[in-house]
């Protein structure tokens, strides 16, 4: 497959506007200049695009509940890049920085916004820099500003960095922080497509998913559904870590087989070890084991097995890895994540965390692991946001296939492995 | 916006509510109740807490039903299993980092976890891990507000009160996650409104009351329901005491109007029932000018004496706008039949005829008018005082319904105040020239819309410049609040204390009324009043020209200023004060001093020793709020009952016992009554006061106008020297008349009488928060702290009325309009 997002990586010079324009950079803004906002969000509905930030929800559909006549809309680029496991976004601000600036330019006159902001993660401070000069350069040649290109189109573009808080990252939140408040979600109903950014209509994009529309508008909607499966199709960026040997970034077709992915892109487990877990987008993600691996990796076909595509971060852990160990790493994470604002996602992440790590640490008693089966089920479903439930998501999917090392932990007071 | 109605199932019962309804309000309405944390009526919602999910057919997920409004035909199960099982696990996990330290805690018995957990939560506790503490000692964020972060449930609503009722916002969360933690800024003392209203919305003991710590367990404490006492806003309220002491005044979400809204004065200025320093018995001054302990009966004699000595026409009394209908009423029965007086007045402050002239242009002989009602007007116009500090709570109600409902608010005050941050525009008047802003109003009004009503053509003279001149407001200003008014609905106008105190704006206001009426049609009125019950004081006819009902009396008397007159020729034989301290309320003290030692006999009856007391022959003690029974008539014209919270210490009378006793001593006919007997004459004798059951009611109109209202306008701006400052006096947050300076816990909110000017002012005088300036009026100097008040301009100056020693009223004269002062920055010591 002909490499649409990541084709830049690797190139002397690409995160410049010149490197990119003799890449045929810009061609597609340029295009959807003249066309007219109805027809973009059309195309972008018949791509088939569906968000890359984890919830698959389809992106054009999403851009049509703008209203039409709503003097003031915004975009707002989700660049906050924070769950474990998942560092495709930081790689596209990194090296190809006029890729996202071109798609975020595309979706602003798409939905007809004049300001958008890119909301990146506070400890990207490369990716920013980079990003920023990025912006300075597209500004100098026209294709942000006043007026872009002549067409009357004009688009000011603001990076915002973000101060280290995952919560951040969901999307009321974002808006919340943009503001200059503490980064909890809002309430939904009202959705930010009709009261978001102060108030206003605002669609909210992650950075892969924007960076997907120049090859959309160059190649056309048709040539986009044409890759991976039929319901969510296109390029996909896999940001493979853990126990590989070629740990890194992979744009393949969406529904790549884990497999594949791992064994043939990846070069396989390190030192040849047998693979004993993998987690396929991002830590929220329930894992997978060997009997799994088939799975092809798009939005759907994870959601069968009861886990999900996410982000697209492929950990993967081999067999000598304790997952009490792995659980208390990521129940650690949630509960320093969680915001406070709602009691169950607060009280019950911290709960978790400090079961398992006494688990962890040889102070495991007989019944904990009901316990935490039990305020799991307290817990999901009753948070105010997703955050709570990615956190049950991921210790009940290690629960679930490793529940005799949580009880060889209890019993033995050490690992299995 | 039309409001249809949804009828939607609860539990399969069929209920039909208004569209927009939560369905934790609907669950209500049909018997149902749902446990919350984090819900507060008139709070933004957040849904945070998630004790009040419940599950909705259709729905995957249990939904938070107060910030969920209902659907047509939705189907709510609020008592399913799940849904218990939820509130129980919702429970367990606000106690897992609980400290259960509920033996040393003040909420105990009254905490909203504790009864959650007893009615819906877990028996037993799994947590078996370290809790989270965010501190070992509870610290103090004010000298009323102490704080427990440890046993916080994280509800916010401390954090939305302080923000979007008291429009302070000086709390908010820091930390993440567990250690989320709501307070000040860095935990530092607040400098705030200091009203406790995070510790009265606070559902566990997470804010306490800090004078009331370790005091008292709340079953142990007796109360009783009552009215403030501090202000016109009259809110309800419930004073509690522990044996004899009264440790407590809070309010009730679901009793008084106010529901749970106090101010600082309110809730904290209870403790002068308590004062050490109240007068306890009658006293007699001796030659030497000392006073001597004297019995009722000997007092009473005393004072029967000196008025039948005095003879009607050398006879007058002047009893405070704070004392209940039924004394009030009493008070002027006494005097108008026993006494033969109709030299009675309920104010040191204005004239009889500016307050007839306020009573016709607001309406108070009307019917009452609510202040929702007035505030959910599309445009409200507050002018004529500084609302924000006089009658806080009406305040808080006016800022957290216009933020809510987003309507248009105006303010037109002299100094700033804190309701301008919650304004679509706030203009800055020149003192004393309401009645040219209101003229500069009509004008433009009548510009831009032709009103076929009398008057008009007066007002078509008139020149917009000239009048924007005269009240400092700007010409356009004028125009977009005469554009806003024309194209509301409806109307609101809160008229403050200003119209009354300079004599100045009721007419044009009537004539702004009427034009109104005549155009947006829905107008609303809502006088805003510093006295508790002084809207009581006028129905009961304690005024020199009314009588009861508001009917014209038979015989004009004297009012305040005739009365001090006549003090001053020596002609007054007899003067009876009650509960009001003339001496350090009358806007001009050399006169008033002067005047009062010339009285034949000077009877004052008070709580305390005030400057009009020092004075007098003969000083009887009163009982205050909480130590007696009878009606207040709010500024609304809310009628609200009060029961005494105890009996007054030591020989402590009512004024109602001791007039009712006095009466019968004079005249064997004046019966010895009791409040529930005048209530009976008074329902005779006012109109609306006739229907009053239960606790509350609002008082109908009486159809009588009580004066013809022609403006002259005529008019010119108060004179005031280069560099010189307009003094204004009044009420502070902390402060209400001369009350408040016996309240050891307002004494530490302010302690020492201040001088509050702007910013640019205090920039121009080169001092700062806090310096000692020299206050120089025309024969009085003093040296007080400056206090900055944002958005007051330079040349205005406010010293609050409230200090015995330090009073107002010795830079005032009263052959002036409005006093002005000169104020320096004062030499540091050793300069």
């Amino acid at each position: 497959m002909e490499k649409v997002l990541l084709k830049n990586f690797g190139k002397e010079g690409a995160h410049t506007i010149d490197s990119y324009l003799s890449g045929g950079g810009y061609e597609a803004l340029k295009k959807v200049l003249g066309m007219e906002p109805e027809d973009i969000i059309q195309m972008v509905k018949d791509s088939g695009l569906r968000g890359r930030g984890g919830a698959g929800f389809p992106t054009g559909l999403k851009w049509s509940f703008i209203p039409k006549d709503a003097p003031e809309k915004y975009l707002c680029c989700n660049a906050d890049e924070g769950e474990p496991g998942t560092f495709k976004d930081r790689g596209i601000m990194e090296y190809d920085p006029h890729l996202l600036i071109e798609g975020i330019a595309i979706a602003s006159y798409a939905i007809g916004a004049q300001k958008a902001y890119i909301y990146i993660r506070g400890e990207f401070v490369f990716a920013a820099r980079r990003l920023q000069e990025a912006i300075m350069e597209a500004y100098e040649k026209g294709f942000l500003g006043e007026n872009i290109l002549g067409t009357g189109f004009s688009l000011d573009v603001y990076v915002h960095r973000g101060f280290g808080a995952y919560i951040c990252g969901e999307e009321t939140a974002l808006l919340e922080s943009i503001e200059g408040y503490r980064g909890q979600p809002r309430k939904k109903p009202p959705f930010p497509a009709l009261s978001g950014l102060y108030g206003k209509p605002t669609v909210i994009n992650n950075v892969e998913t924007l960076s997907c529309l120049p090859a959309i508008v160059n190649k056309g909607a048709e040539w986009f559904a044409s890759i991976g499966p039929e319901k969510s199709p296109g390029p996909k960026i896999f940001g493979v870590s853990g126990h590989v040997k070629k740990p890194g970034l992979y744009e393949l077709p969406m529904g790549t087989p884990l497999r594949e992915i791992i064994y043939e892109h990846a070069g396989g487990i390190r030192d040849n070890r047998k693979l004993k877990a993998v987690i396929p987008g991002g830590v929220s993600a329930p894992l997978l084991t060997e009997e799994e691996l088939d799975t092809p990796m798009d939005f759907d076909s994870l959601a069968k097995i009861g886990s999900m595509l996410g982000s697209g971060g492929v950990i993967v852990m081999d067999e000598t890895t304790c997952m009490v160990k792995a659980a208390y790493i990521i129940m650690r994470f949630f509960s320093h994540e969680s915001c406070g604002k709602c009691t169950p996602c607060r009280e019950g992440t911290t709960w978790l965390k400090k079961i398992v790590q006494r688990i962890e640490y040889g102070k495991g008693r007989q019944g904990d692991v009901e316990l935490l089966e039990s305020l799991c089920g307290n817990i999901f479903g009753r948070t105010f946001c997703p955050l709570g439930d990615g956190a049950v998501m991921a210790l009940r999917g290690v629960l679930k296939k490793f529940k005799e090392e949580f009880q060889y932990h209890i019993e033995h007071k050490r690992c299995m492995v | 916006m039309s409001m249809g109605l949804v009828t939607l199932k609860i539990n399969g019962k069929e209920v039909t509510v208004k569209e927009g309804t939560l369905i934790l309000d609907a669950a209500k309405e049909a018997g149902f109740d749902i446990p919350t944390f984090c819900y507060q009526a008139n709070l933004s919602g957040l849904g945070s807490c998630r004790m009040c999910l419940v599950e909705i057919e259709g729905q995957r997920k249990l939904q938070p039903s107060c910030i969920t409004p209902v659907m047509p035909d939705m189907s709510v199960f609020t008592e399913t299993e799940t849904v218990k099982r939820t509130r129980s696990a919702m429970l367990e996990f606000l106690l897992s980092n609980h400290p259960l330290d509920c033996p040393v805690c003040d909420k105990g018995g009254e905490c909203e976890l504790q009864d959650l957990v007893y009615k819906h939560g877990p028996r037993k506790g799994r947590f078996a891990e370290d809790k989270v503490r965010h501190h070992d000692k509870d610290y103090i964020l004010s000298p009323v507000i102490v704080k427990n972060a440890n046993r916080c449930v994280q509800c916010m609503r401390c954090v939305r009160v302080c923000k979007e009722v008291v429009g302070r916002g000086v709390l908010g969360a820091v930390g993440r996650g567990v250690h989320q933690e709501e307070t000040s800024f860095l935990r530092t003392r607040l400098d705030c409104d200091h009203c406790g209203m995070c510790i009265e919305v606070c559902p566990v003991g997470s804010f306490m009351r800090l004078p009331y710590r370790y005091k008292a367990r709340p079953w142990d404490l007796v109360s009783a329901k009552s009215v403030c006492g501090y202000c016109g806003t009259g809110c309800r309220l419930t004073l509690e005491r522990r044996g004899d002491t009264v440790v407590r005044a809070i309010a009730h979400p679901e009793d008084g109007f106010n529901r749970k809204l106090l101010c600082a004065r309110g809730r904290f200025g209870y403790d002068v029932m308590n004062s050490e320093e109240r007068v306890k018995t009658p006293l007699l001054k001796e030659r030497d000018g000392t006073f001597k302990p004297v019995s009722w009966d000997r007092a009473l004699e005393l004072l029967k004496e000196n008025i039948l000595r005095a003879g009607a026409e050398r006879t007058a009394g002047i009893v405070s706008a704070t004392l209940t209908n039924e004394e009030l009423y009493l008070f002027q029965k006494f005097m108008r039949e026993v006494a033969g007086s109709s030299n009675i007045d309920s104010t040191s402050r204005w004239s009889a005829e500016s307050s007839l002239k306020f009573i016709e242009a607001t309406g108070i002989n009307g019917g009452g008018s609510s202040v929702y009602g007035c505030a959910e007007s599309d445009v409200v116009v507050v002018l004529g005082g500084q609302l924000s500090e006089e009658n806080p709570v009406t305040d808080y109600i006016i800022r957290y319904i216009t933020g809510a409902r987003r309507n248009t608010l105006v303010i037109a005050s002299p100094r700033g105040m804190k309701l301008d941050s919650s304004a679509q525009l706030s203009v800055r008047t020149v003192p004393a020239t309401t009645g040219a802003f209101v003229a500069a109003l009509l004008k433009a009004l009548v510009e831009k819309k032709d009103v076929p009503i009398e008057g008009m053509d007066a007002i078509k003279g008139l020149s917009i410049d000239e009048l924007s001149g005269v009240c400092g407001v700007s010409v356009d200003d004028i125009h977009w609040i005469a554009a806003r008014l024309l194209a509301a609905g409806s109307v609101g106008i809160l008229a403050g204390p200003d119209l009354l105190r300079y004599d100045d704006g009721s007419e044009e206001l009537a004539l702004l009324i009427e034009v109104l009426k005549a155009t947006v049609r829905d107008v609303r009125v809502l006088p805003f009043l510093d006295r508790a019950n002084q809207r009581g004081a006028w129905d009961m006819g304690v005024h020199p020209y009314l009588k009861p009902g508001y009917r014209e009396a038979e015989k004009k008397g004297l009012d305040v200023h005739g009365i001090v007159e006549l003090a001053e020729s020596g002609g007054l034989g007899c003067l009876y004060l009650i509960g009001e301290d003339l001496a350090g309320l009358y806007p001009d003290r050399a006169l008033i001093e002067s005047a009062l030692s010339k009285v034949g006999f000077l009877v004052v009856q008070d709580s305390f020793m005030t400057e009009s007391a020092r004075m007098a022959h003969l000083v009887l003690p009163l009982a205050m709020y909480g130590e007696r029974a009878g009606t207040m008539t709010n500024q609304e014209g809310r009628v609200q009952r009060v029961e005494p919270v105890r009996k007054p210490e030591g020989d402590v009378w009512t004024a109602l016992d001791t007039i009712t006793r006095l009466g019968n001593l004079i005249d064997k006919d004046f019966p010895v009554q009791k409040s529930g007997d005048v209530l009976r004459e008074i329902q005779q004798q006012v109109a609306g006061y006739g229907d009053l059951r239960g606790m509350e009611s609002f008082k109908g109109a009486s159809a009588e106008g009580v004066a013809e209202l022609k403006p002259a306008f005529n008019y010119g701006a108060p004179e005031r020297g280069a560099e010189e400052f307009w003094l204004l006096t009044g009420n502070h947050l902390f402060h209400g008349a001369r009350l408040s300076q016996h309240s050891g816990i307002l004494k530490e909110l302010l302690g020492e009488c201040v001088v509050e000017i702007g910013r640019a002012a205090a920039e121009r005088l080169g001092v700062a928060e806090g310096d000692v300036v020299e206050v120089e009026g025309d024969d009085y100097m003093d040296r007080l702290p400056v206090r900055i008040r944002e958005g007051t301009p330079d040349g205005v100056a406010f010293i609050p009325e409230n200090f015995d020693g330090r009073d107002a009223n010795r830079f005032l004269r009263k052959d002036r309009v409005i006093s002005t002062v000169k104020i320096r920055a004062s030499k540091k010591q050793g300069e």
